[in-house]
């Protein structure tokens, strides 16, 4: 049981800290992190776990941001279960994407869900009648909590820590379940995993849906928050990339790791925003150029991310006591 | 304003004029897909910053121009080179760490070299669109019963000429004879002494080096600005993906079918649903025969 | 009655055909060696068995039951497994998960998986490296590892594909002696194997295969004599 402390001390201090902070800029990124933490966590599902590395989860962030924003915009529906509408509809299209893609692999299979996005983000943009176009829909504020009309970024850090901890606990599952060993097989060698009876293809697909589901929700609190869903940015494959940066940062493929690295990717993205968003937009890139930089150096010198790097410290340190 | 806009400086409808577009088109995204597979073919790599190397190859024509005023095809004899060498270099720095290494890891490492370039170029020369207006630029020649921009010829013109060189390049010289072996057979041709490393840089540098020409060759035709090359390299991937990954011939006439495609459409469709229509074709053929027109059947799913 | 029963069975890769019209029956219990020189078609045909390539013409069957046109864990849950050429461990888990994945095919509880798979690896003989990554296993751990596994999912027919190659001859012994055991034990088997001697050892049976064909179906005495045999492997010279 110890080897989940550290996430119980994460999310402990997350959700203590609305307690004790007043500043609005740090609660807002608390909120940020999460948020981008469960949305990476989700990808992961996907991408670490069932070994189905996508580019294109952008898709599923900007059906759920567009469900909900649609949702209480065009029809009066609370945007909960504008949320909850756009998971569905993201779960169908996971498991579209996921069924018409099974034979695909590797880059091949990256290319097939950019596609996706892009299609989204063409059809959301071009799309005047139903989605405003590319004007992008501004989500207007109704006090409330069935509204999701809230004010106060403390009661924010708390609703979006429950979907975050969901998140986590979903990878915890498939770490020690049954169907986490089978998955874990299908993502090392798909052929090996087929020939003992390991059903790839359905649970490929099923981790795609569930990932899917839960990018939507993210994407749905996210609109609510921010308060304007643009189709540029809620369906580009920059958020794609980021939620994989965060993955693969932290840990790909372990249930803390997305967190870890959305804290790190979100606190810069934020402080390059906050220093550079007024004087030349442009200068923005410069945390693009970044997360650009740590995927090259990621990839390359630290595949298991800072999980994996801490893991590898912790077991050193206890074979040199052993050995001393 | 896309291709097929500057394809039709006057509004004519004949068969010849689409031919002609059709032509002129699919001579440079010929020129961009062929790189892109022969990295694929020789190295199993897909290139996802081919985009971006295209773009900054505009942007030298771009700044030769402005600061030197420099023709574009004065500046290709010095960026043929120079793109060499930048291919050369980025696969020493980037990619020959990563070449024994996962897909995974070798997808974010073209990926992550993708966004870094996109936004270096777009902190050091803003969003801004830049035009390469050279004197002759307005001129029109008509032939055929269709009218073409010079500069549009002369960019087929060159770029047909690349792309047989290297053509003829694979096919004749001892270099291309190895990658092309390497292509087949990894192991076996490391086996057999040929240094792969030194073939996959070659490769490398001569896949970015064909963008480093297209680039400059598009400079005085389109706009250039940080995002550029996503709109031809995605065109590219279609092209390369019908053709079948590591087919140079399949994807030389999968870039025409490519152009054909677009022309019509935009014809017939008009431009703004254009982009949407190669995104459907490509999810299309990725489902229906990933494995191109002319690739081997189930390349995709071995994902060697 | 034949436990699995391969009728016909044609494969075609583009010009070449690597099986042609193979028809053969095992009986339960029957322990199988097919042998074949390079190109003979042998792996092949355990691809067409296994799922991993639906076979262009005839069947294979399983106590009666159609096998073929479904997918390779279809096959496998139905009680055919198969073991690979170029070994396949899952190499970043530990050698214990490895065999746990194929126990898991036929219980759902984690921990009656993990038991079942301890005593798969002493049966084997790897209790010591059950912790171990599987990627620091020798070539013969790995193929005692891809035993395990297979045993794991409980098959009643298990395809071995090479099992003896690439190993030091001082661990050819063991790894004959084990599949003897599983023979023993009641275990129906097909074997690919090269090394004549291993074969005839262990083998009630042997399948000659040439080109695709089959060209010879007897005890491994009458087949080692086989002219057509002998002329596939050493050429027409060599036979009397």
């Amino acid at each position: 049981m110890t080897a989940y402390a550290p996430a119980a001390v994460f999310f402990a201090v997350a959700g203590l800290a609305p307690l004790v902070v007043r500043d609005a800029f740090l609660l807002d990124s608390l909120v940020l992190i999460l948020i981008w933490g469960a949305a990476a966590a989700a990808w992961n599902i996907a991408g670490g776990y069932a070994g189905q590395v996508s580019l294109g989860h952008s898709a599923f962030f900007g059906l759920g941001a567009y469900a909900a924003a649609l949702c209480s915009t065009r029809w009066g529906i609370s945007p909960w279960i504008g949320m909850v509408i756009g998971a569905l509809i993201a779960m169908a299209t996971g498991f579209a994407i996921g069924f018409l893609s099974n034979r695909l692999r590797g880059p091949y299979f990256v290319l097939a869900t950019i596609a996706f996005s892009q299609v989204l983000l063409i059809g959301a943009s071009r799309w005047r009648g139903f989605t405003a176009g590319s004007e992008g829909i501004p989500v207007p504020f109704h006090a409330g909590f069935w509204t999701l009309g809230i004010a106060d970024k403390r009661v924010w850090v708390w609703i979006v820590l429950v979907l975050a901890v969901l998140v986590y606990l979903v990878q915890v599952y498939l770490e020690r379940s049954r169907r986490g060993f089978q998955l874990a097989a299908v993502r090392e060698d798909e052929d090996a995993a087929l020939s003992l009876g390991v059903p790839a293809r359905r649970l490929k697909i099923a981790a795609i849906a569930v990932s899917a589901a839960f990018t939507a929700v993210c994407g749905a609190l996210w609109a609510q928050y921010v308060g304007f869903v643009d189709p540029a940015y809620v369906f580009s494959v920059d958020i794609s990339i980021k939620f994989s940066l965060a993955a693969i940062i932290g840990g790909l493929g372990t249930a803390l790791g997305p967190f870890l690295g959305s804290v790190l990717v979100t606190t810069v993205e934020t402080y390059l925003r906050a220093q550079f968003g007024g004087i030349e937009a442009r200068f923005v890139g410069i945390y693009l150029i970044l997360y650009g930089c740590a995927l090259i150096l990621m990839v390359r010198f630290a595949p298991q991310g800072f999980v994996g790097w801490i893991g590898d410290r912790l077991r050193r340190r206890s074979v040199a006591q052993a050995t001393s | 304003m896309g291709p097929a806009e500057i394809a039709r400086p006057a509004p004519l409808h004949d068969i010849p004029q689409l031919i002609v577009s059709t032509i002129l088109l699919g001579g440079i995204y010929a020129l961009i897909a062929v790189g892109l597979t022969l990295i694929f073919g020789v190295m199993r790599v897909v290139n996802f910053a081919h985009g971006e190397f295209l773009m900054l190859a505009m942007y030298v024509a771009f700044w030769a121009f402005s600061l030197l005023r420099s023709d574009p095809y004065l500046t290709l004899v010095v960026s043929l080179p120079l793109f060499f060498a930048a291919g050369w270099l980025s696969y020493r720095a980037v990619m020959r760490p990563v070449i024994q290494a996962s897909h995974t890891v070798q997808i974010f490492t073209t990926v992550g070299l993708s966004i870094a370039l996109q936004n270096v170029a777009l902190v050091l020369w803003t969003a801004d669109a830049r035009f390469v207006r050279t004197d002759y630029y307005a001129a029109i020649v008509r032939l055929f019963g269709a009218a073409f921009n010079v500069a549009q010829i002369v960019a087929f013109a060159i770029a047909v000429a690349a792309t047989a060189a290297l053509f003829a390049f694979m096919r004749w010289s001892y270099t291309g004879k190895l990658m092309r072996a390497t292509a087949q057979d990894r192991d076996a041709s490391s086996l057999m002494g040929i240094d792969t490393d030194r073939v996959y840089a070659v490769t490398w540098a001569v896949g970015i080096t064909c963008v480093g020409v297209a680039g400059v060759l598009l400079a005085p035709i389109y706009p250039v600005y940080p995002t550029a090359g996503l709109q031809f390299v995605l065109i590219a991937y279609v092209a390369v993906v019908l053709g079948g990954l590591g087919d140079m011939a399949g994807a030389l006439i999968a870039a025409l079918l490519v152009a054909a495609v677009e022309v019509v459409g935009s014809y017939v469709l008009g431009t703004s649903w254009k982009e949407m229509l190669y995104l459907l074709v490509f999810i299309g053929i990725l489902i229906v025969r990933p494995a191109g027109l002319f690739g081997q059947r189930g390349a995709e799913a071995l994902g060697t | 009655m034949s436990l699995l029963s391969i009728a016909g069975v044609t494969k075609r890769f583009g010009g070449i055909t690597a099986n042609k019209g193979i028809s053969f029956d095992v009986a339960p219990g029957e322990l199988v060696g097919i042998i074949g020189p390079n190109g003979a078609g042998k792996s092949t045909l355990f691809e067409c068995i296994s799922g991993f390539h639906p076979p262009d013409e005839g069947e294979v069957r399983l106590d009666g039951a159609r096998l073929t046109g479904f997918s390779p864990d279809v096959v496998c849950r139905c009680g055919v497994a198969r073991t690979f050429q170029k070994l396949r461990p899952f190499q970043g888990m530990s050698v214990l998960d490895n065999v746990m994945v194929g126990a898991l095919t036929r219980t759902k509880d984690v921990r009656h998986a993990r038991d079942q798979a301890r005593g798969l690896l002493a049966r084997v003989g790897l209790t010591e490296k059950a912790d171990s990554h599987a990627r620091t296993l020798s070539t013969g751990q790995r193929k005692r590892l891809e035993l395990a596994r297979a045993l794991a999912t409980q098959p009643r027919v298990l395809l071995l594909d090479e099992v003896t190659g690439g190993v030091d001859q001082r661990t050819i012994p063991g790894l004959v002696r084990l599949v003897r055991d599983l023979h023993a034990g009641g275990l129906t088997l097909l074997v690919i194997e090269h090394n004549m001697r291993v074969i005839t050892a262990v083998a009630q049976r042997i399948v000659a295969l040439h080109l695709g064909e089959v060209i010879a179906d007897g005890p491994p005495e009458a087949v080692a004599r086989d002219r057509k045999v002998v002329e596939a492997y050493l050429g027409q010279a060599y036979v009397q």
